[in-house]
């Protein structure tokens, strides 16, 4: 069996969807203190649901678009919400943009991070500073856009986005939400992390995970 | 070993430090009070009340020790290795698979046939799964016979199990006919048989077979059943299915050609799980695959190496959610779906002990009427389509897309409301003749996707465009907005109003910010009257644009609410504190203050609501006065006598008024006062005629 592109992206959402049931405890907690606390349930209602989808496709002749176009469905689909529709362009977004691809390049890689973080963005009508998951995604995109910029591989690439957004997710603590529920509590709502942020790291770990892994050594 | 007397041990001061214990240490323990309290529990099998007794401690600090022995590794609890192995099969299955559930048989116990050891399996897991009441859809197969030669289920009442497919006059053990009646008498069932064969020679034969009163009541029963269960075939030579007979041997080779892996119910499907097409599809009388899908459980119980790729099919094409197979099999699926690596990754994953020692009495969960906590939105609108049938019907068998029986009709502009659940009556208690037309539902606190919403706003649809009517929520707005957008590609013309009548989530100037809460109650009226009295898309709009501006919620808190799947609180209130502002999502609310008398929260929010009202002696106004959820009847009378004093002290005539749940927080205590200013023409849309399951108004 080959390790093809839609099969790493396979494992990369079996993977996210392992490390937000792991989190989701803590994401709920999290969403308790200044939301309605179902954020991790959520999650991984939507990631559960990308599974059981991608499950259902042959992946020895899927293109790596088509793999997110399903993710996209699935996870819109189980959510609603507000992560459903965020997460879903972000997903579809993803798919444009890798197109035809078919190889999962550290450039496409990075593509993929930045496309998600412009579909996010699209659809919440958000910027940086709102409190939102967009804190984490794009400290994470700026970082994926400058190691392309320098030509960094891989793994060192991976390092420098991730760190990114931990520090995007942690700098939410002294942040005012201006938008979702969080945006009602004013003030109450500093202090304390954003759970979308938080979800978005975890997001981001796994993938660097399974782009990790594969990576041949240069 | 010595007892002390009670009154000596009340003395004792219990710390969990070796030293603390009050009872001297038998020598053979050495000084560790944790490997005596671990003895007395694991080896000499005592309760921890009996070993707090012998120590002369406290039953928490037991109970602290013997968790704290498990976190320092003095006590080892060890599985099975093959029953840890196959658990873990069993897991990453159902999480691979988005399955309802899987019981994985060890696979290293040879002393009994696996057919055997599987019908076991089933028959345990049957024994939980069916209830009274149920209807089991039975197929036929050496598996099926094998779970009802050990399936033994007392004490269930009105269960019916009904042959899934025709019958056959091959000769072997496990006929469609046997398998069924078995099981049936195995459960103390009534029987439905299917009395016509499976495979009739040919279409016009089963076309006329399937038009019989007879057969047609039998297929009745049918398509009533919420469970079904069934064996996987496969297509590999050595299969059954080749030697049983109950396929004609060239038709199978056709299916075959077609790339056919697998027989489920006896229909044909593919490596993927679509149906595969050949001679015998309609000469075939027994359940369609689309029928199998449609039922609630669907239990498939299969193992095997040479049935991994019918069993991975049948998983693909989501005709199973209950998988029933052995480790071996189970470990061959997944390798077969490439996720071998992950398998083994996850089995070297260091345990995170959540293991917290707490005293005895202390409470970690609030109690609810559950079965799976995953299920409650399921179940809870299995109940409401029953209960309201009257009202509404699914449409196109969704239960999260509901729309009014008598409601949308040609030239009526259709009235689509919606959100998250947990707030019920709201959202799908107003959908009927002269309210809401259809509704859309999401999960708890979550918005309905944008799939949902659009089938509510096609099936609302009479031509005359659809107005969206919801609370002003991130989620639901951009799930309303794809849904509109979906709806615009459908040439439905869609407007919407979202409701914003929280005056204590954003101030004044940010009225456009504020969130949607139970004034929706009265928005909804308007909007449903407007519509059902046949005004135009645009006066629809208006209106309910004007009731929205006009209608003013506060909301107080005293307890926070718990989620099913958590059961515990989702913050906290202190105990001598009530949150001011309250949303209907367990949100915190906007201040929190001490808590104080009923009139004086009452006048703190109409004094709020008057400020921002505006109004003159003689004006009009509708009242609702709303629980979260918990705050029980007699609260709320008191709640609306003082904003009757309040609105007659300034001259204000109640029009109409409502006290009760309209628009809750799951069992949060607290309530909302909403007060709608009227003028002459939200008057009369008030009065309007309405039937719905929660409002009837004339």
């Amino acid at each position: 069996m080959s390790d093809n592109a839609a099969r790493r992206l396979s494992r990369m959402f079996y993977r996210i969807s392992i490390a937000i049931e792991a989190g989701k405890d803590h994401l709920s907690d999290l969403d308790g203190a200044i939301g309605d606390a179902d954020h991790g349930i959520t999650m991984s209602l939507g990631f559960m649901a990308v599974n059981a989808e991608l499950a259902k496709l042959n992946l020895d002749d899927t293109l790596p678009s088509e793999v997110f176009t399903a993710a996209a469905s699935a996870f819109l689909d189980a959510v609603g919400a507000s992560t459903g529709p965020l997460y879903a362009t972000a997903f579809r977004r993803a798919a444009q943009a890798l197109k035809q691809d078919e190889c999962l390049s550290a450039a496409d890689q990075a593509m993929i991070v930045e496309a998600m973080t412009t579909g996010i963005k699209e659809r919440g009508k958000g910027q940086r500073g709102d409190k939102t998951m967009l804190d984490a995604w794009i400290p994470a995109t700026e970082a994926a856009v400058n190691a392309r910029a320098r030509s960094a591989g891989g793994p060192e690439m991976w390092n420098s986005i991730l760190e990114a957004a931990e520090a995007g997710a942690n700098s939410t603590r002294s942040m005012v939400a201006a938008r979702g529920r969080a945006a009602r509590l004013g003030e109450r709502s500093l202090g304390h992390m954003d759970p979308g942020a938080a979800s978005a790291v975890i997001i981001l770990r796994a993938m660097k995970d399974t782009f990790g892994e594969g990576e041949p050594a240069r | 070993m010595t007892v002390k007397t009670s009154s000596a041990r009340k003395n004792g001061t219990v710390r969990a430090g070796a030293e603390a214990a009050s009872e001297p240490i038998p020598l053979r323990y050495g000084d560790d009070p944790y490997v005596w309290a671990c003895w007395l529990y694991y080896e000499d099998h005592m309760t921890q009340g009996d070993i707090a007794e012998i120590m002369g401690i406290s039953r928490a600090t037991v109970n602290s020790y013997l968790a704290d022995a498990r976190a320092r590794g003095i006590v080892n609890i060890s599985l099975e290795p093959s029953r840890l192995s196959s658990l873990s099969i069993a897991q990453e299955l159902k999480r691979h698979f988005g399955l309802h559930d899987c019981l994985v048989v060890p696979s290293d116990d040879n002393t009994r046939p696996l057919i055997d050891r599987l019908g076991g399996a089933a028959a345990q897991a049957l024994a939980k799964l069916l209830k009274s009441g149920d209807t089991l859809a039975v197929a036929w197969g050496r598996t099926v016979l094998a779970i009802a030669e050990q399936v033994s289920v007392p004490g269930l009442q009105d269960v019916t199990i009904v042959q899934a497919t025709g019958g056959t006059a091959a000769s072997f053990a496990y006929t469609p006919e046997l398998c069924a009646s078995a099981i049936a008498g195995a459960v103390k069932a009534k029987l439905i048989n299917i009395t016509a064969p499976a495979v009739v020679s040919t279409a016009e034969v089963r076309d006329m077979l399937l038009r019989e009163p007879l057969i047609q009541s039998q297929f009745g029963a049918l398509a009533k059943a919420n469970k079904a269960l069934f064996g996987i075939s496969s297509l590999r030579p050595n299969s059954t299915i080749h030697t049983s007979g109950f396929f004609e041997s060239v038709s199978l080779q056709q299916y075959l050609a077609r790339d056919a892996v697998g027989v489920v119910a006896g229909r044909f499907i593919d490596g993927q799980g679509n149906p595969v097409a050949g001679p015998l599809d309609d000469r075939t009388i027994g359940i369609s695959l689309d029928m199998l899908k449609a039922i609630g459980l669907r239990i498939a119980v299969a193992g095997g190496f040479d049935k991994v790729p019918a069993i991975l099919a049948t998983l693909r094409g989501g005709y199973v959610n209950v998988l029933i197979t052995d480790a071996a099999t189970g470990r061959g699926i997944l390798n077969a779906d490439g996720v071998t690596e992950l398998d083994q990754k996850l089995s070297q994953r260091p345990r995170v002990d959540n293991t917290v020692a707490l005293p005895s009495n202390y409470r970690t969960h609030i109690k609810k009427f559950l079965n799976d906590p995953n299920d409650v939105v399921e179940e809870m609108l299995d109940g409401v389509v029953k209960a309201n049938a009257a009202y509404v019907m699914p449409i196109k068998g969704s239960h999260r897309a509901l729309v009014a029986r008598t409601g949308p009709r040609p030239g009526k502009v259709g009235l689509v409301v919606g959100g998250g659940t947990g707030h019920e009556p709201c959202f799908l208690g107003y959908v009927g003749k002269g309210l809401a037309d259809a509704v859309a539902v999401g999960n708890i606190f979550s918005s309905p996707p944008p799939g949902t919403i659009f089938q509510c706003a096609n099936a609302a649809s009479g031509g005359q465009g659809v107005l969206f009517v919801y609370g002003n929520y991130a989620g639901d707005v951009m799930n309303f907005e794809m849904a509109a957008e979906i709806a615009a590609e459908h040439n439905i013309e869609v407007r919407t109003v979202v409701t914003t009548d929280d005056i204590a989530s954003s101030p004044l100037e940010d009225k456009e910010g504020r969130r949607g809460v139970a004034g929706n109650f009265f928005m909804f009226k308007i909007a449903g009257a407007a519509c059902d009295r046949g005004l135009s898309l645009d006066a629809c709009e208006a209106v309910t644009r004007k009731a929205n501006a006009r209608t003013f919620t506060m909301g107080v808190a005293l307890e926070p609410c718990s989620m099913p799947q958590t059961r515990r609180h989702n913050f906290e209130i202190g105990p001598d504190d009530i949150e001011i502002g309250m949303g209907i999502h367990g949100e915190p609310g906007v201040i929190r203050e001490k808590m104080m008398s009923a009139d004086a929260i009452t006048d703190r929010i109409m004094d709020r609501i008057f400020s921002e009202m505006k109004p003159a002696a003689g004006d009009h106004v509708a009242v609702l006065v709303n629980s979260f959820g918990a705050t029980p009847m007699m609260e709320l009378y008191i709640l609306f006598r003082r904003v009757e004093q309040r609105l007659s002290a300034k001259d204000i005539t109640i029009e109409a008024n409502w006290v009760g749940h309209y628009c809750t927080s799951l069992d949060m205590v607290g309530a909302s006062i909403t007060v709608m200013h009227l003028d002459a023409e939200l008057t009369e849309l008030l009065h309007h005629p309405c039937d719905t399951a929660v409002l009837r108004i004339g």
